[in-house]
């Protein structure tokens, strides 16, 4: 038996709704095989100039922006995913602009494709993006309830899926994530559960239902599977985050927990006055309202709007979080017991 | 235009919908019709709208609106409730406390404390005013709002303490100076968690680092005052909660309220501040007011039927005799027109409209609130308001649109409509208005150019179709459109 823990580590983050270092209203979350991360930052009107992929990593390094608002090639208006294909090229699904965007390794433009629409590689709405092992690529095509599959360079290859609640139906699929086994597991968000698939798109099984109850599903938005196939949930609805097993069993969850960043620390030794009313700041305290969203909103080291999962190589556990403009890191302990 | 008596009952329950609710389509006001003015009246009072939101997909779609920190995104989110709400009585209930109890995002930094407040009129705005006063006492926004988290035992703050006598209950002129300072200390040790580092975040006008914390209420048991105070001639160790039943009590209060009420739902009275040197329009009308809340026992929703099925309220002088606010006129537009569809950009921009037309939702300019009346008018605002509804009105695919033409399509049956009778019909379905003859002649010439309109073959329907959107548009520009 398993004996699988999370372990809290550290955050990344801070409000740039002003520019510089840090994220605002963060929508997706990708992580490259040396270390770097890429988070792509929605934002709101009054900010535009932090629309972009923020480049960091997880000891607070803040290597600079790609991309910008825009609807001209290379920039954004409504980043939804980040993924990255076997040659670490960076690729961006825009939910306002219909279109995937791709990266290269050093953050220049190679191309953009994609149109609005409902016919065979057209989108509304893509807002998931996976790579197998044979550098295909799978994109959530939300809002026509549907999965494409491309060859990276944008070739339609297939489609599944349709509006509704049975088996291999969505309703406004979100996430998507491939396993171990090369199964590819999505968030069927309004359906609040998670289905699984062959990549040729056969149905294979579905886990969770509706509610807020251990293996209960409430609006689930990004997925990451580990190297043993248990599959974290950004249970958005929740407010929280929920790890399946490899068969959909309930293993455990999160609520947040996290800490001051550096980056923040160091906003607060340049605050004198901020940081003296700072140090008074009781973070927990007894609610008085039972609205997850709310208590979200109160209890700051909660995570506010989980949004995205991604791992690392370390079985490091990255949690983005929309509303407080910043990931948690936890570190995976799975040790096998020997009865 | 004289009315034929089934339109006179039909301009009355549609006074009643512009007042009450946000207006009626055709077809709202038909169904309203059947069922008669008192059970329009009581599921009106009755609605409580619940789920009227897909709250998931706006807040996806909208992540500012899931944060509602910037007010322009707050105030989009309710633009949402108002448009789309199957209440809409108890909606503009929250506009009518919002404009009583003013609380602007301007001071608090954050749009969401302040959607919270509307949230909590939306849940006590219809029911007892003495529970609401206690919840507005202990509403985060307004503590903040008031300084009320600076009232300490040793040293009071007065501000809550002055404005709950002044501006929320009793009005001027019913207390005394001392009143205010024994009010204030009743509600020592009201506040908020965390009030230091809540009161600096909004003072130095900061989210950083990870975005806004959300207030909530506190009780500092050890921060209130228990020594004996003496309010409006009644002593005791009284509390927040003590206080609000002496409060409650006073014929002034139920006078107050009464006449706010009067003033959004029957006429225009003066300007709030002239209130304590001019007597109300019609003293008879606030006194049956005043009777209900006190025999129901302080119901808000008791005196909204007293008001409802009145004399006064019903009467003809007082029907058009109300310069439509700005919310009610971008509000009522959209919802003639259709309401939006979930989610869409046009939530942000019909907020934006009503703030250019002078009514920033969650930011309103004092906490006097908004003084209305013949202030939502002038030049500037006027063309805001004819260029938004034109707009919104120039859309033949809306549904509500096209339920219009639908109308005018069947009223015509195989005949050729005039263009009289083409003006008199959007003139019924648009109300039924009644305007001035010469502006009705007016609008008569100008659908003259269209000539007589009939729906024959597709491309006589298409001309008719122009007709009668262009006549709409006109109609709205009327002097009489901007009233309600």
């Amino acid at each position: 038996m398993s004996n699988f823990k999370l372990q809290y580590l550290d955050t990344v983050g801070f409000n740039a709704d002003q520019g510089g270092r840090g994220f605002h209203l963060p929508t997706a979350m990708a992580i490259r095989e040396d270390g770097r991360i890429f988070v792509a930052s929605r934002s709101n009107t009054a900010a535009l100039n932090i629309v972009g992929i923020q480049v960091v990593d997880k000891d607070h390094g803040f290597f600079g922006q790609i991309g910008s608002y825009g609807h001209n090639p290379g920039e954004m208006m409504g980043p939804t995913a980040l993924a990255l294909d076997a040659n670490n090229n960076l690729y961006l699904a825009d939910d306002v602009l219909q279109r995937i965007t791709v990266y290269d390794p050093e953050g220049e433009l190679i191309s953009t494709w994609g149109t609005e629409g409902d016919g065979i590689g057209e989108f509304n709405a893509p807002s998931g993006i996976v790579f197998d092992d044979d550098n295909l690529m799978y994109v959530v095509d939300h809002r026509n309830h549907r999965v494409q599959k491309f060859t990276k360079d944008g070739h339609f290859l297939a489609q599944w899926g349709s509006f509704g609640d049975g088996e291999g139906e969505f309703n406004l699929p979100w996430g998507i994530a491939i396993g171990p086994d090369g199964s590819i597991c999505v968030a069927d968000w309004r359906n609040d559960r998670v289905q699984r698939f062959s990549t040729q798109g056969e149905f294979l099984a579905q886990y969770g239902s509706a509610g807020n109850g251990d293996g209960e599903l409430n609006r689930p938005a990004g997925l990451a599977i580990d190297a043993d196939g248990n599959i974290f949930i950004a249970d958005w609805g929740n407010q929280r985050v929920q790890v399946f097993d490899r068969e959909g069993k309930f293993i455990t969850k999160l609520r947040g927990q996290a800490t001051l960043s550096k980056w923040s620390e160091e906003y607060f030794n340049a605050q004198a006055d901020e940081k003296r009313s700072r140090d008074t700041f009781e973070p927990y305290f007894e609610v008085d309202t039972e609205d997850v969203n709310e208590i979200s909103a109160r209890i700051e080291p909660y995570f506010w709007d989980p949004v995205a999962m991604a791992l690392d190589s370390d079985e490091r556990a990255f949690v983005l979080e929309t509303c407080r403009h910043r990931f948690q890191i936890y570190q995976k302990h799975s040790n096998t017991l020997q009865n | 235009m004289t009315l034929t008596k089934p339109r006179q009952d039909t301009a009355l329950i549609a006074h009643l919908l512009r007042r009450a609710s946000f207006g009626a389509t055709p077809d709202e006001l038909d169904d309203a019709v059947s069922r008669g003015y008192e059970a329009t009246l009581d599921s009106l009072l009755n609605s409580t709208g619940d789920n009227d939101l897909p709250y998931d997909l706006i807040r996806r779609y909208h992540v500012d609106q899931s944060d509602l920190r910037n007010q322009p995104a707050a105030a989009a989110y309710w633009m949402y409730h108002l448009v789309q709400t199957q209440a809409p009585l108890r909606e503009k209930m929250c506009l009518f406390w919002h404009r009583v109890f003013a609380t602007a995002a301007t001071k608090l930094i954050q749009g969401r404390v302040v959607l919270n407040q509307i949230d909590m009129f939306r849940r006590y705005g219809m029911g007892s005013f003495r529970e609401l006063l206690l919840q507005l006492s202990r509403d985060p926004a307004m503590l903040m709002w008031l300084d009320n988290q600076d009232n300490h035992k040793r040293s009071i703050n007065e501000n809550y303490g002055r404005e709950i006598l002044e501006l929320f209950a009793m009005g001027v002129g019913n207390y005394t100076e001392d009143d205010i300072k024994e009010c204030a200390r009743a509600f020592t040790g009201w506040t908020v968690e965390n009030p230091d580092y809540m009161s600096i975040k909004m003072r130095n006008n900061t989210a950083r680092p990870y975005g806004y914390i959300s207030w909530q209420f506190k009780y500092d048991e050890d921060d209130h005052d228990h020594a004996e105070k003496t309010l409006l001639g009644e002593s005791g160790d009284l509390n927040g909660e003590d206080a609000l039943d002496i409060i409650c009590r006073q014929e002034a209060t139920a006078k107050f309220i009464a006449r706010h009420l009067y003033h959004f739902f029957v006429a225009d009275e003066p300007p709030v501040p002239q209130w304590p040197h001019t007597p109300p329009n019609d003293a008879e009308a606030i006194d049956t007011i005043v009777e209900a809340y006190f025999q129901s026992g302080y119901s808000i929703k008791e005196m909204l039927r007293a008001m409802f099925t009145s004399d006064f309220f019903k009467s003809e002088t007082n029907r058009y005799a109300r310069i439509k606010s700005p919310a009610e006129m971008v509000v009522g537009t959209l919802r003639l027109a259709g309401g939006m569809s979930v989610p869409s950009n046009e939530a942000y921009d019909a907020a934006a409209t009503s703030a250019n037309m002078g009514q920033a939702l969650l930011n309103p300019p004092s906490v006097e609130g908004w003084q209305g009346g013949t202030e939502w008018i002038n030049t500037g605002a006027y063309v805001q308001r004819v260029n938004f509804v034109s707009a919104v009105l120039n859309a033949p695919d809306r549904p509500g649109i096209k339920a219009i033409i639908q109308r005018i399509r069947t009223a015509a049956a195989h005949n050729y409509l005039s263009p009289a009778e083409l003006v008199d019909l959007c003139l019924d379905i648009l109300g039924p208005m009644e305007i001035l003859e010469t502006t009705r002649e007016g609008i008569i010439e100008y659908a003259a150019g269209y000539g007589d309109i009939s729906f024959g073959d597709e491309l006589s329907s298409s001309h008719a179709e122009h007709a009668i959107l262009s006549v709409l548009r006109l109609v709205v520009t009327t002097q009489e459109y901007q009233m309600v």
